[in-house]
């Protein structure tokens, strides 16, 4: 396997007319050429945030914690994202080699502009073709994703596309570059289940014929568990386990995690009751010290917990959690 | 293009009828005014000391069709109206459509020209405005804006007048110089015209720039926040094609849907203006109407062209929209 991508302590702050937000804290992952890795935690835990500042595309009052490094690994040699200014330079990581798809396929295509401009628009900014060629690679795109008519959707505008369709034509535009990253944030969960099913399907065949790394963000355990090889846990904008999907799926480690999965209705045994975490989210604008989960934690060892952040701590290999349950002091 | 036809003869349509009831509305407000044309011009008779009797009020009453049911009168009100046909003056007893005639076509003319001034400023500055991260820039824009809005286009017009006049011993009034006032149209009196006229269309456009360019701000910050304008930068669309072909592309269409509004508001402060700088356009003529001789066939005359000018632009903004908006073009042509 190849290395594609290197996440190192990427922190993220916005300030806000409230104060500073820490929407992503010292996070680190790894994403391999040709791997899926899923990216699951509550609303609010900083998933979009973290897919939106690989690419640099967040707001103007958002700002990098200064130890973060983010690398691209590209046949050319490595890429320093954090490196990368201006629109010529971002170019790479936004529709090159990293594609976006955005939560709300509706709200990300322009109402006005032909879903075919679009396409081609991309094409032009990063390929080297005309714009005939652009025009015909956007239609074999379309009809890759199983859009059926593809010349005729070309002309079409997306509020005359349907949830489905509309969400094909977005994978199709964000694979037309042949890009090495795709980060997905939550492409399925506006669609209803069979459809999600199809969307799911194609993707992995895409994966597999164009041989490029997957950053899949998800609510859905479930759609984890279909798709990705591993699976990174985040609460509060901090990463608090990762590792194989199997074994972090049979074996969570994390209390935060083996709530996730306890709070999943069981279709084996319907009667059983749904435990959800609980407690509320804390507030971004008063994060917990120490272990950012201890507000809500059933186990907490005390202070401890309240007062140090857990480092990570080896589960089983690659499988890697961060609680003081295994860590030196708090370790069972 | 069958349905596109369809889709211009029925806004057509919708267009007339909405003249018809405005006509009716007119009309109906006309009557309201106690006194009809017949008296009012027997008295002014009797005031140039003729003897009148009620017979001679009679009189001309059917002469003036006036003892006609008011339905009928109505209807034959409106259908001289749509030819562009009033009738006469009650108190100035010359044809209105005569008497209005240019002057009419003046106010909707500077109307228009204000229009376009306050958005030929108001497009660039406020896609400035609410794209631009310097403070200073923006505060001095806002400022500038508050001005417009807070002070009255009628102090700035005597503010004008004041200042002109002390230092060019020239008070700006007027729409044309003396001697081109009656004379026919030439270059020299078109070229007159334009130097005067750029004062009252500056006044005119003055608030009404700094509305559109409130609009167009807002407008614009709207559409920047939205999804599709990461998306595109997401895409690696940026710098001036991002801004261009993204939030200002989309921004157009509700700012076509705002010049009705514009140009009414326009409307309203032009008689006012209009008196300060002794200009002698419509509106001026309507105050005069209304307010100093009860001269309700004149007044009726210019609000039921002032409203056809604003049904007017909306009908073209109607179809302008349908031409650029393709929610709304593929919703009629298909
Ligand atoms: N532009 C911004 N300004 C200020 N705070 C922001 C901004 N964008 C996101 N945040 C905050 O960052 C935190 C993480 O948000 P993010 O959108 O990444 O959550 P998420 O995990 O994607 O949630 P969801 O599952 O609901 O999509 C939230 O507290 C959010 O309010
Ligand atoms: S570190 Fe402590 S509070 Fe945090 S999850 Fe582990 S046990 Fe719970
Ligand atoms: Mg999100």
């Amino acid at each position: 396997m190849t290395r594609l991508l290197d996440v190192e302590n990427l922190t993220l702050k916005f300030d806000t007319d409230e104060g500073r937000i820490t929407a992503v804290d010292d996070v680190s992952f790894t994403l391999e050429a040709g791997e899926v890795m899923g990216l699951v935690g509550e609303s609010g835990s900083g998933k979009s945030v973290t897919a939106k500042s690989i690419m640099k595309l967040n707001p103007g009052n958002a700002s990098y914690g200064d130890d973060t490094k983010i690398t691209l690994h590209l046949e050319d040699g490595p890429v320093d994202i954090m490196s990368l200014h201006g629109s010529k330079e971002l170019k790479v990581v936004r529709g090159g080699a990293i594609s976006l798809i955005f939560q709300e396929p509706m709200a990300s295509f322009a109402p006005a502009i032909t879903i075919g401009d679009q396409m081609v628009e991309q094409l032009l900014i990063h390929m080297d073709m005309n714009a005939k060629r652009a025009k015909e690679v956007s239609i074999e795109m379309l009809d890759r994703v199983g859009i059926s008519d593809p010349s005729m959707r070309f002309g079409q505008y997306a509020f005359e596309l349907s949830g489905g369709m509309r969400q094909r034509a977005m994978i199709a535009m964000a694979l037309s570059t042949k890009p090495k990253l795709l980060i997905a944030d939550e492409p399925t969960t506006a669609l209803d289940v069979t459809i999600q099913a199809q969307v799911i399907d194609l993707m992995k065949d895409l994966v597999k014929d164009f041989g490029m790394g997957i950053i899949f963000i998800t609510h859905d355990l479930g759609v984890i568990a279909q798709t990705a090889d591993k699976v990174a846990v985040m609460y509060l904008g901090r990463l608090i386990e990762q590792g194989p999907v199997r074994d972090v799926l049979r074996n969570p480690s994390h209390p935060y995690t083996k709530g996730l999965i306890a709070a999943l209705p069981r279709l084996d045994d319907l009667d059983s009751p749904l435990t959800p975490i609980p407690g509320d989210i804390p507030s971004p604008l008063e994060r917990p010290t120490g272990c950012v989960f201890h507000t809500r934690c059933s186990v907490n060892l005390g202070d401890i917990c309240t007062a140090k952040i857990p480092n990570f701590a080896k589960v089983t290999e690659g499988h890697n959690v961060a609680c003081h349950l295994f860590n030196g002091e708090g370790a069972k | 293009m069958l349905q596109f036809s369809k889709f211009v003869a029925v806004r057509a349509a919708l267009a007339v009828l909405t003249l018809v009831l405005v006509s009716f509305i007119v009309f109906t407000l006309m009557e309201l005014v106690p006194g009809d044309c017949a008296e009012r011009y027997v008295a002014f008779k009797s005031s140039q000391g003729s003897v009148i009797t009620a017979a001679d009020i009679q009189i001309e009453r059917v002469r003036l069709g006036l003892d006609q049911p008011y339905v009928q009168r109505w209807g034959s009100w409106i259908f001289n109206a749509f030819q562009g046909e009033f009738g006469d003056s009650c108190i100035l007893r010359v044809n209105i459509a005569q008497l209005l005639g240019q002057k009419f076509w003046l106010s909707l003319g500077l109307c228009l020209s204000a229009l376009l001034l306050a958005y030929a400023i108001a497009i660039p500055v406020g896609i400035i405005a609410a794209t631009s991260k310097n403070a200073v820039l923006n505060n001095s824009l806002r400022l500038v804006s508050y001005l417009g809005l807070a002070l009255p286009n009628f102090l700035l017009a005597l503010m004008i007048m004041l200042f002109s006049t002390v230092f060019f011993g020239d008070s700006l009034t007027g729409l044309f110089s003396k001697e081109y006032r009656d004379a026919p149209w030439d270059y020299d009196k078109v070229m007159d015209f334009l130097g005067h006229a750029w004062l009252p269309v500056f006044i005119l456009g003055w608030s009404a720039t700094a509305f559109a360019i409130q609009t167009v701000r807002a407008l614009m910050s709207d559409e920047i926040g939205k999804l599709y304008v990461t998306a595109a930068a997401a895409r690696g669309v940026s710098g001036r094609r991002l801004l261009m072909r993204y939030p200002a592309r989309h921004a157009l269409s509700p700012i076509i849907n705002s010049l009705g509004f514009d140009l009414n508001r326009i409307f309203t402060e032009l008689p006012i203006v209009a008196l300060i700088l002794t200009l002698t356009e419509a509106g001026s003529l309507l105050i005069e109407a209304l307010a100093r001789s009860n001269d309700q066939q004149l007044a009726g005359a210019i609000i039921f062209m002032l409203t056809a000018s604003i049904v007017g632009i909306n009908f073209i903004t109607d179809i302008i929209l349908a031409l650029t908006d393709p929610r709304i073009r593929r919703s009629i042509v298909g």
